[in-house]
């Protein structure tokens, strides 16, 4: 039963961990919280759910779709409007992100409904079976696909000229600007990455949880815990943060009641502000 | 000055004929905003002039609505000394959470504070023995015909916001509050010229809670059946900080002004769109962001009037990086 919940734990660590990276970059390159992020996946599961009835598409192939698509839409909202306020104080963009992600609620009961829907692969039993252990064979695809895109993305942040320039942008802002890095477009770029990430993420978790407007507020808050138990602009804190949340819990199911979880996962978040506000694992990576 | 105490007075006497002259609806409705024009200025006595984002400024609210609920329906106590204590409460709560918090500045205090928020709703959801949980407790309603109920609740949030316009605009001309913009300026400069600013980050951050707790406790008392999600709802500070914006932060009949703004326009729109109705909110908080940052009042208070509105119209269509 422990062994069990361990497994679980750390095959859906990986998804935490994508949702955390993607909202840990925008806050550590732009210095904006966006509150907007679970809205961002929970039109990625709305995506995979339509391919999926309409065409029959597999969730995991409608990974590159949903990026490409959310990449898009986030380029665009952060190039025409976010750009425009991204100077300004906290509560200003906070205040929009909020905005932001009420205006994509009603936007998505719009268009698919309060209803919940859900999508029943025809493997969605399947499963390895080590001792006592399970190990599903969606969550397993799961966990690779999300580590995978963790990879990618770690790569990306380091390889490429993107990347870098994405990095130096964060690092000093001025300096960024005057060795002709064009900030608007890296910033827009920032936010479409994000997004795509958090489009990738909503096509995870679409084979198992049921899809529905009120997805995205309670995985806000699991990108909060995440980003600062990890660390802001760290792939591997995030990781490791992903990793700690989707432990503390499927274990702590085993010792208390659910009702308990986010109360802890909420305490944790506090204390380790207030004590750690660089992340459990290690330095400030941006000022 | 003469001509503003005749408008004030003017004003106050409008108010006061509500009740008398208006229909239920129209004096609960007005009541409602009422409610918010108290609580966005309280919000703006921490966040506006003193320039720290307490997003979680329902936490008060919340544990006033839940003080007072308790000890009314489980504790036989009557209104105002249920509505004392859940002050009390509301000023220790920020006192507690100020001294942890308040060290953390910018984004850290925001997620901070609605960490703290979302907790302490989790942990009243879980105490189910005292408060019922998550399905709600219903709290003794106050007797009498509607019109004296209505009135009753009219004037009490009336007089509530009349007390905290006064102390905002006490503040707003005392040493108090120049401390409060000091912090706001340049919180560093602040305390090397002596000013103990975390004793008056607290002391801001407890006038606003206060305020806060005490609406709290009279909205519990009001609508007679609180429940966790409405009483510690996120989306009420977001409005609030949308009025602050609407009618200028850090200043003091700005967050008054908006209430009535947003909450006009917000209750025409619910009316008539019921399904559009978030998204229009939504969509009404990225304008003025965009547009407005700086508030309607300082068009009256620069004298520039609404060419500052086409002005920043203007800037806004060009990238600002």
């Amino acid at each position: 039963m422990l062994l069990q919940s361990i497994v679980n734990g750390i095959l859906f660590g990986a998804v935490y961990a994508t949702i955390g990276i993607g909202f840990s970059l925008v806050w550590g390159v732009m210095n904006i919280i966006n509150v907007a992020h679970g809205s961002f996946i929970m039109i990625g599961a709305y995506l995979s759910y339509t391919f999926y009835i309409a065409f029959g598409l597999d969730p995991f192939l409608s990974i590159p779709l949903n990026m490409a698509i959310l990449f898009a839409m986030g380029y665009l909202i952060q190039k025409f409007v976010l750009n425009r306020v991204v100077r300004g104080s906290v509560f200003i963009t906070l205040t929009f992100t909020f905005g932001l992600q009420i205006l994509i609620a009603n936007i998505c009961l719009l268009i698919w409904s309060a209803d919940y829907h859900s999508i029943k692969l025809s493997y969605s039993g399947a499963g390895i079976t080590i001792g006592s252990i399970v190990i599903p064979l969606v969550r397993l695809g799961i966990f690779i696909a999300a580590l995978v895109l963790t990879g990618l993305f770690y790569l990306f942040m380091r390889r490429t000229k993107i990347g870098i320039a994405i990095n130096a942008t964060a690092l000093n802002f001025e300096g960024a600007k005057t060795v002709g890095i064009d900030v608007g477009n890296i910033y827009a770029i920032t936010f479409g990455v994000s997004a795509a990430l958090a489009g990738a993420a909503g096509a995870l978790i679409s084979p198992i949880m049921s899809v529905n407007p009120f997805l995205g507020g309670p995985l806000v808050g699991k990108a909060f815990v995440i980003a600062i138990l990890g660390g802001l602009g760290s792939t591997i804190g995030a990781l490791a943060g992903g990793m700690v949340l989707g432990l503390v819990e499927t274990v702590g199911t085993v010792f208390m009641p659910s009702s308990f979880q986010e109360l802890i996962g909420f305490l944790v978040l506090v204390l380790v502000l207030v004590f750690r506000p660089q992340g459990l694992l290690g330095k400030k990576f941006y000022e | 000055m003469k001509r503003k105490i005749i408008i004030l007075g003017l004003l106050l006497l409008l108010f006061v004929s509500v009740p008398f002259a208006l229909s239920g609806f129209w004096v609960r409705l007005i009541t409602y905003i009422l409610m918010f024009s108290i609580l966005a200025s309280a919000l703006n006595i921490i966040s506006g002039f003193t320039g720290y984002a307490a997003f979680g400024n329902m936490v008060f609210f919340g544990l006033g609505a839940y003080t007072t609920a308790v000890l009314m329906s489980k504790g036989g106590f009557s209104f105002f000394p249920a509505l004392l204590l859940s002050a009390a409460v509301a000023v220790v709560t920020a006192v507690l959470l100020g001294m942890l918090l308040l060290r953390l500045k910018g984004h850290y205090f925001a997620l901070g504070t609605l960490g703290a928020a979302e907790a302490v709703k989790h942990i009243i959801e879980n105490l189910t023995e005292l408060t019922e949980g998550g399905q709600g407790i219903t709290v003794p309603p106050l007797r009498g015909s509607p019109a004296v109920v209505n009135g009753f609740f009219y004037f009490f949030m009336l007089l509530l916001l009349i007390a905290i316009l006064v102390v905002a605009w006490r503040i707003s001309k005392n040493r108090l509050g120049y401390a409060f913009k000091a912090i706001r300026a340049n919180e560093q400069a602040a305390g090397v010229m002596g000013i103990n600013t975390t004793r008056y980050k607290i002391i801001a951050w407890s006038l606003s809670a206060v305020f806060t707790g005490i609406t709290g406790s009279v909205y519990a008392y009001w609508f007679s059946y609180i429940d966790p999600p409405t009483v510690f709802d996120v989306m009420w500070v977001v409005k609030m900080f949308v009025m602050i914006l609407i009618g200028g932060a850090g200043t003091v009949f700005g967050p008054v002004i908006g209430a009535f703004i947003l909450e006009t326009i917000s209750e025409l729109v619910w009316s008539r769109f019921i399904n559009l109705h978030l998204g229009i909110l939504g969509m009404i908080i990225i304008m003025v962001v965009m547009f407005m940052p700086n508030g309607l009042i300082s068009l009256v208070t620069t004298g520039r009037g609404f060419r500052d509105i086409i002005k920043n119209l203007r800037r806004s269509t060009e990238s600002r990086l």
